[in-house]
């Protein structure tokens, strides 16, 4: 009988015990699950399907690395990438110092209305992208727009083909950017330099540092890792870009704006070239990731201090 | 009551088991025995809820489907249109419901025309257009390997609308004979008054190459032949550019963005536009929305001849409806669609429903149409004007590529308009930058 205690006793420990060791991996399994099927299994799905050719119905052909030599022999491809590396360079080089600077503006004690421009110039992030576009359209029309009649009234000339001419098409697109995206970043700045302890300020200033010392030798410094987060994000973001030059030029006039995700969205949904599509998919999601990662190995994201 | 986790957890689970049981409910039985007879409650994706109302009021019209075998009841599902083609297929490959019919929009049905889409998805209707042989008015943009797979609702016949007092006060007469005479007057016009007699697109790829393709096939050019081989660079189609090309640098044609944007509606606020050819729903979704004080002062003409050749009318967009195939209720849709689309009665409901044109071509000259008369355009009696632009309505084909097409010759156009190339460079640039991109 006692025998027969112990053994029940150990089989009940035993099973307490698997049960332990499998609880934190049960626990965790929920992220992995999704992680595998939200990301790996697409992202494996979309290479696959880069390796084929695909119109949407039937059983994809496999072709091998036929997209990929086209895509790269695709003068609408080289296009794509030259207009999104233009846009990625704007972000970094005008709206990242941009925000900075707006955000130093708003930092200034005693300014009146803090909270009103900061409801400006986050406005423009809420608004509906179509809405932007539609305003965009008018604002820029070669015809009827706005600026043209307000340097035509200033200046006597409004003739400029703002949509219509492809440079003149892409500094509109990368406008409505600086336009749309300032404001946001303005508040991570913002907040960042409210985390700064004013102690450092006013150390510097008995030091006799000026606004301009103090913001190169207090201010930026110790934005370092807000400003390489935000900087890391603005350049993946930029770099997969749709919404404005889709909206706005529709990637025209040609393909003087198309962005690479345009270009496979365009594969896609407009030519039924699934396989393409997930081609260019690839390359984009190779070079982002690249881009990703030096940036925020440069940048030290994510580092200690 | 006190609830512990337990009993938490197991209530989520009943509550979405309940749920899936709840869903499953809700799913339509598509495939299975095709219903010969009875009820049938068809669905139907469309993006036009002109559409929508014309069908829902049709399935309940006995007129139309009185005799009919079935008992019709239509449930409308609104998609924007590159959407629905988007749809259908993951829908298909999902092996999820499809619907009944779709409304195919004409710029989208090419990707319908690659790998066997159409084919797969679609019922063969030829056996229906058929039997009305050339009576039936654009089947060829819809035809894929010599079958037709929707039919079109509206002929979208290109007419010149124009401001009849405009062209009184100017001096213009409205009998004008030629696109080249036009276009002499209209470069005066300009230069006068700045007004313009036209307009072209200088906006999106398609809106460019849409305008071009009307202006074309009035010439009787096309960008596909029959059999989809490209006829860009043709004689008629260079011309037909030299000569939109010519329009804008006198300023007889406006380049404006959009042709029912914001800066078309100021031009024809302002009478700048004061003629411009457009396909017969322009008048209402163009002129009626825009310049509604305008009532009365526009009429509509055949388009001038090009000197050269060609026709008085041509036709721009369109939207067709097909029926997918091997579903239960595919037999019923065909008969609700023959019932709609290919019957005297069906046509004039469906002008009556939302001013879509006849398809079929003899009733135009019947007096249900001839008779009726249009207050927007000083009731002139419209189908005298459609029902001569109907007879000579060009025949275009569409392409796999046409996207392609599309944006590759968007820019070349948009720069010889501005007259920075030739109109023959262009096209040959747009057609070599085609070449490179369609698959082998």
């Amino acid at each position: 009988m006692t025998a027969t205690t112990d053994t029940a006793a150990t089989r009940r420990h035993r099973a307490q015990i698997r049960q332990r060791r499998w609880a934190p991996y049960l626990f965790i399994s929920p992220f992995f699950i999704l992680f595998t099927c939200f990301m790996v299994v697409p992202i494996g799905a979309g290479v696959y399907l880069s390796l084929t050719r695909w119109a949407g119905l039937g059983s994809p052909e496999y072709i091998g690395l036929d997209n990929y030599v086209r895509l790269f022999g695709d003068q609408s491809f080289g296009a794509s990438l030259a207009n999104t590396a233009f846009y990625t360079a704007f972000a970094l080089a005008v709206v990242l110092p941009a925000s900075l600077l707006i955000a130093q503006a708003l930092d200034a004690r005693g300014l009146k209305l803090r909270d009103l421009f900061r409801l400006v110039y986050f406005l423009p992030v809420v608004l509906s992208p179509i809405i932007i576009a539609l305003i965009f359209g008018l604002i820029f029309d070669g015809e009827y727009g706005l600026v043209n009649a307000v340097m035509e009234a200033l200046f006597g000339f409004g003739g400029v083909s703002w949509l219509t001419d492809p440079w003149w098409a892409r500094i509109v697109v990368v406008v409505l950017v600086l336009w749309r995206w300032t404001g946001y970043l303005t508040i991570f700045f913002l907040a960042g330099m409210q985390a700064i302890p004013r102690e450092l300020h006013e150390a510097a200033e008995v030091d006799g540092a000026g606004p301009v010392r103090r913001f190169f030798s207090v201010t930026l410094p110790q934005l370092r890792p807000v400003t390489a987060f935000i900087a890391v994000t603005m350049l993946v973001n930029t770099a997969q870009i749709f919404e404005e030059p889709f909206l706005l030029t529709q990637g025209g006039p040609g393909e003087s704006t198309l962005s690479v995700s345009m270009f496979v969205y365009r594969a896609a949904f407009q030519r039924q070239e699934l396989g393409y599509a997930a081609a260019a998919g690839v390359v984009m999601f190779a070079i982002v990731f690249a881009l990703g990662r030096i940036g925020s190995s440069a940048l030290g994201v994510g580092r200690t201090r | 009551m006190t609830l512990n986790r337990r009993g938490l957890l197991a209530g989520a689970t009943g509550i979405g088991a309940a749920g899936l049981g709840a869903l499953a409910a809700c799913s339509s039985p598509t495939a299975g025995e095709p219903l010969r007879s009875g009820r049938a409650d068809l669905t139907l994706w469309t993006h036009d809820p002109g559409y929508a109302t014309f069908f829902t009021d049709a399935a309940a019209d006995a007129g139309l489907v009185g005799d009919s075998a079935w008992t019709y009841s239509v449930a409308v599902t609104s998609v924007a249109p590159p959407d629905i083609i988007s749809r259908l297929i993951n829908q298909a490959v999902a092996q999820r419901p499809l619907p009944n019919m779709a409304g195919l929009e004409l710029g989208q049905f090419p990707r319908m025309m690659r790998d066997g889409i159409a084919e797969n998805l679609l019922a063969d209707l030829t056996p229906l257009t058929d039997a009305l042989g050339d009576g039936l008015l654009k089947t060829q943009p819809y035809t894929v390997d010599g079958k037709v797979y929707a039919l079109e609702s509206d002929n979208s016949v290109s007419v010149l609308f124009y401001r009849a007092d405009e062209f009184e006060r100017l001096g213009i007469p409205a009998d004008v004979a030629t696109w080249e005479e036009l276009l002499d007057i209209g470069a005066q016009v300009a230069a006068d008054t700045g007004q313009a007699i036209g307009m072209v697109s200088n906006g999106g790829n398609t809106e460019i190459v849409q305008g071009y393709m009307q202006a074309l096939f009035q010439r009787g050019g096309g960008l596909y032949d029959a059999d989809g081989d490209l006829i860009v660079l043709s004689e008629e189609n260079i011309e037909v550019l030299e000569l939109m090309a010519r329009g804008v640098s006198t300023g007889a044609l406006l380049p404006l963005a959009d042709p029912y944007g914001s800066a078309t509606a100021a031009a024809l606020k302002e009478s700048r536009l004061i003629a411009t050819v457009m396909p017969n729903w322009y008048k209402v979704y163009g002129l009626e929305a825009n310049v509604p004080d305008q009532a009365g002062l526009w009429r509509a003409r055949t388009i001038p001849r090009y000197a050269n050749g060609g026709g008085i009318a041509s036709t721009l967009g369109g939207t067709a409806f097909g029926v997918v195939k091997d579903q239960v209720l595919t037999d019923a849709a065909l008969d609700f669609l023959q019932r709609c689309y290919l019957t005297p009665e069906g046509q004039l409901a469906r002008y009556a429903a939302g001013a879509y044109l006849p398809t079929l071509a003899d009733l135009y000259d019947t007096p249900d149409f001839q008779n009726l008369t249009d207050p927007y355009l000083g009731d002139q009696r419209i189908f005298e004007v459609y029902g001569a632009a109907a007879a000579e309505l060009p025949v275009f084909y569409q392409a796999a590529d046409l996207a392609v097409l599309r944006d590759s010759l968007g820019g070349p156009i948009l720069r010889a308009l501005n007259g920075q190339t030739g109109a023959e460079d262009a096209l040959r640039e747009g057609v070599d930058a085609y070449e490179r991109q369609v698959s082998p």
